[in-house]
């Protein structure tokens, strides 16, 4: 028996119990439907996301094909160690030293000495009168006054001067797994079709090696311009200091303006209007941003961010990283703003009335009991922003990021580059070898930003714990 | 009086007047409101032709009253006669609604509450507010009763306040309950402990008035009756006024009773006035007015 015939008087407006029944059906296919079509807009965005992260990591591993001037076995070998149990990097600095000395002509090792000398008492490739002369001189080169390079310093070069390691073709994880003779086979057939490319060298002399492209030394080494000995710790080290100048300056200013928004102004024109530019400003295309930094931080406020305010030896010019922190802090600072706002307006207005009700001040009141409860909100919104910021390639493009320097930032006042500004500068070179560091720096890139948002959710569940 | 018939929960058809072609004839002229308070004791909190505006809509019209020391005054009357609107004017509650504003006098001990220059953080210190919904700061419970003390400058030492803190629980009927739970959280608590922790909140300030919003009308009966129990006994210290629904609860608590009723004008506006203050007694037994008569017999409401 049917739930309508148990009625008494079953309404003439509403359809019998057979059309129901197909009226049902057609309802409920109609809701497989859009939750099947709902999850194919789900399957979009995985699939977007994971083709991303297939590309990253594809290009990231893989096999090279690699022309070393002098093999490291042979160096090792020289010292009359086994090559197949002693490694280069097992040699002593001492060793190393007496690899380069043979190695590397007398000049270039006297360069390399007073760049930063190799031992704190003796000299290798200088005579030390002329030692003393050049550092007597006004402008004495660093390496006078530096502390002495370490093992791995001197590893370095023995890879960089010695090995001269030179990748002559490189292919993608994916085919270095299913078709690695595929690879090899196209690197003889371009030795035999182009000998010109490879001039000076023989398709015999080639090896294959498996590399990671992000490894620690890429992620711990600075910039080169030879792609084997590449790395991006000033990248990341640039990346950093933007990072932390960006909060230091969005947050305070961001959250600030938002209790001011929610909690104390009154509606009016005004503050109407201000709130109406605050949400547009958050769809300002980032170059106008960079246009912005440019004409304030970099000219106006030259002297500031520069440093030549307060330091001895500023920065030549406005272009630091201080600048470009305060940009990408004005590039999140509306995003901050609104959700600070979102997250203030969520908290329940019975408790501003509670706090109100005791003869407390709309201060005391925001302080003690809406900011704690609106502060995992706040972070969350925080840090989708900064995190926007930190892959944001066009203002600090404008703001005068170098695309290549080798030496970390140690300041505010600092020359910098960033992650993304190393990536946009590898992916615009021709050779192949590039691109595969662009794709290991992106996946720096992302790993530090999960890192960043790893962080702030336990940040936030801490506060959420807290305020209840 | 407690054979008054309740009225049905959830009806809102406020009563509308014969003839509401002329608001100012529906509003009783000022000599029909009996002022309870004599002229040799004045009232703890006395309004003067107090009119209450959410921008242009008046809310509440011409409302003159005197609220006594030491007494239970309840305010009664169907929905949206600004019963809650007079209540929340009464401590300057309303300033935090941007478009609020009170004409006329609200006079705390002869003193007009709404002077420029009156500063409604020391008026809401003295006149302390407990509102319909339990709303404890998700905080623990010693918290909650502290923190009203401490923003208010409590200058003794740690013990005293744990004192004070002790002494408010025990006078809210709470403390028996809550003493070796005092660090959990306030939201860890019942309905009708949350709201016994709001009025412990309420008087730790030491306030000289406490307005209670409809405070038992989220609880069950029982903790509805605990709350009353407790208003009687807090009212030999305070002077309490309370907006209810209820109006058995208004017969059973209240020495004094207001009933507000509401007027449509012309364009449909609805405004709140007030029909009588009378004692409790007298009002639910002989009202003076029509109207009144008709709302406590449940005729409408």
């Amino acid at each position: 028996m049917s739930l309508t015939e148990q009625r008494s008087s079953p309404s003439r407006y509403f359809p019998s119990d057979d059309e129901y029944a197909g009226l049902l059906d057609k309802r409920s296919r109609r809701a497989r439907v859009i939750q099947t079509v709902l999850l194919g807009a789900l399957a979009v965005a995985v699939l977007a996301l994971v083709t991303l992260l297939y590309t990253i990591i594809n290009d990231s591993f893989g096999l090279v094909a690699q022309i070393n001037a002098n093999e490291p076995e042979d160096v090792v070998a020289s010292f009359g160690y086994d090559p197949a149990r002693v490694g280069l990097g097992d040699l002593t600095k001492d060793e190393l030293v007496v690899a380069l000395q043979g190695g590397i002509e007398r000049n270039v090792g006297r360069r390399l000495e007073r760049e930063q000398r190799f031992y704190a008492d003796r000299l290798v490739f200088e005579s030390q009168e002329k030692w003393d002369e050049v550092c007597a001189r006004g402008d004495a080169p660093a390496g006078c006054d530096s502390a002495p390079r370490d093992h791995g310093n001197v590893l370095r070069l023995v890879e960089e001067r010695i090995i001269k390691p030179d990748i002559v073709a490189a292919t993608t994880l994916q085919a270095s797994v299913t078709h690695p003779q595929a690879f090899k086979d196209s690197v003889r057939a371009s030795f035999a079709d182009n000998p010109e490319r490879y001039e000076g060298y023989t398709y015999e002399q080639v090896r294959y090696k498996w590399r990671a492209w992000l490894s620690w030394q890429f992620v711990t080494s600075p910039s080169s311009s030879t792609p084997e000995i590449a790395g991006i710790s000033t990248a990341i080290l640039g990346s950093i200091w933007l990072v932390i100048i960006t909060i230091a300056f969005a947050i305070p200013v961001g959250v600030g303006a938002a209790v001011y928004l929610e909690e104390f102004a009154r509606p009016n024109r005004i503050n109407d209007l201000i709130q109406t530019n605050i949400n547009n400003l958050a769809g300002v295309p980032s170059i106008i941003y960079g246009i912005l930094g440019l004409a304030v931080f970099v000219r106006v406020l030259e002297p500031v961010t520069s440093g030549s305010l307060f330091l001895d030896d500023p920065a030549p010019n406005g272009r630091t990283v201080l600048s470009a922190g305060l940009t990408l802090g004005l590039l999140t600072l509306p995003v901050v703003i609104i959700s600070s706002q979102e997250a203030l307006r969520a908290v329940p207005n019975s408790l501003r009335q509670a706090g109100m009700g005791l003869g407390a001040t709309k201060w005391q009141t925001v302080r003690s009991h809406i900011l704690p409860i609106a502060v995992p909100g706040i972070l969350t919104g925080t840090i989708l922003a900064v995190a926007r910021a930190i892959g944001e390639t066009a203002p600090l493009i404008l703001v005068g990021a170098a695309g290549f320097i080798t030496t970390s930032p140690s300041g505010p006042f600092s020359q910098f580059t960033a992650l993304p500004i190393q990536i946009f500068q590898w992916t615009s070179l021709p050779q192949a070898e590039w691109q595969h560091l662009a794709a290991a720096a992106s996946l720096t890139l992302l790993i530090l930003l999960l890192t960043l948002n790893a962080g702030a959710v336990v940040l936030r569940n801490r506060y959420s714990r807290r305020s209840l | 009086m407690t054979d008054q018939p309740r009225h049905p929960a959830g009806v809102d058809t406020a009563w509308e007047g014969e003839n509401h072609s002329d608001l100012a004839a529906d509003f009783p002229t000022p000599d029909h409101i009996p002022h309870a308070a004599t002229a040799h004791e004045p009232g703890v909190i006395e309004t003067k032709d107090m009119d209450v505006f959410y921008g242009d809509f008046k809310a509440v019209a011409d409302v003159t009253v005197s609220f006594a020391r030491n007494e239970i005054s309840a305010l009664i009357g169907p929905s949206g006669c600004g019963k809650s609107t007079v209540l929340r004017s009464l401590n300057r509650m309303n300033d935090l609604i941007p478009s609020a504003r009170v004409t006329g006098k609200v006079e705390y001990h002869g003193a007009n509450i709404y002077d420029p220059g009156v500063d409604p953080v020391e008026i809401r210190r003295r006149i302390g507010m407990v509102f319909q919904k339990p709303n404890p700061f998700p905080k623990s419970i010693f918290d909650n009763v502290a923190w009203g003390a401490k923003i208010n400058g409590f200058k003794g030492s740690k013990s005293d306040l744990g004192d004070l803190v002790e002494e408010s629980l025990t006078q809210a009927a709470l403390w028996d309950e809550v003493k070796d739970k005092l660090k959990d959280s306030g939201l860890s608590l019942s309905g009708g402990q949350q709201q016994r922790l709001c009025i412990a909140r309420a008087i730790a300030t030491q306030p000289d008035v406490v307005l209670m919003d409809e405070p038992a009308s989220a609880l069950d009966p029982i903790a509805t009756l605990r709350i009353e129990e407790l208003m009687l006994e807090l009212k030999e210290q305070y002077s309490i006024i309370i907006v209810t629904h209820n109006m058995q609860q208004a017969a059973r608590v209240s020495d004094k009773t207001a009933f507000f009723n509401v007027a449509l004008d012309t364009k449909g506006q609805r405004t709140g006035y007030l029909v009588e203050f009378s004692p409790t007694q007298e009002l639910f037994t002989s009202p003076r007015e029509k109207a009144t008569e008709d709302y406590i017999t449940g005729r409408f409401g």
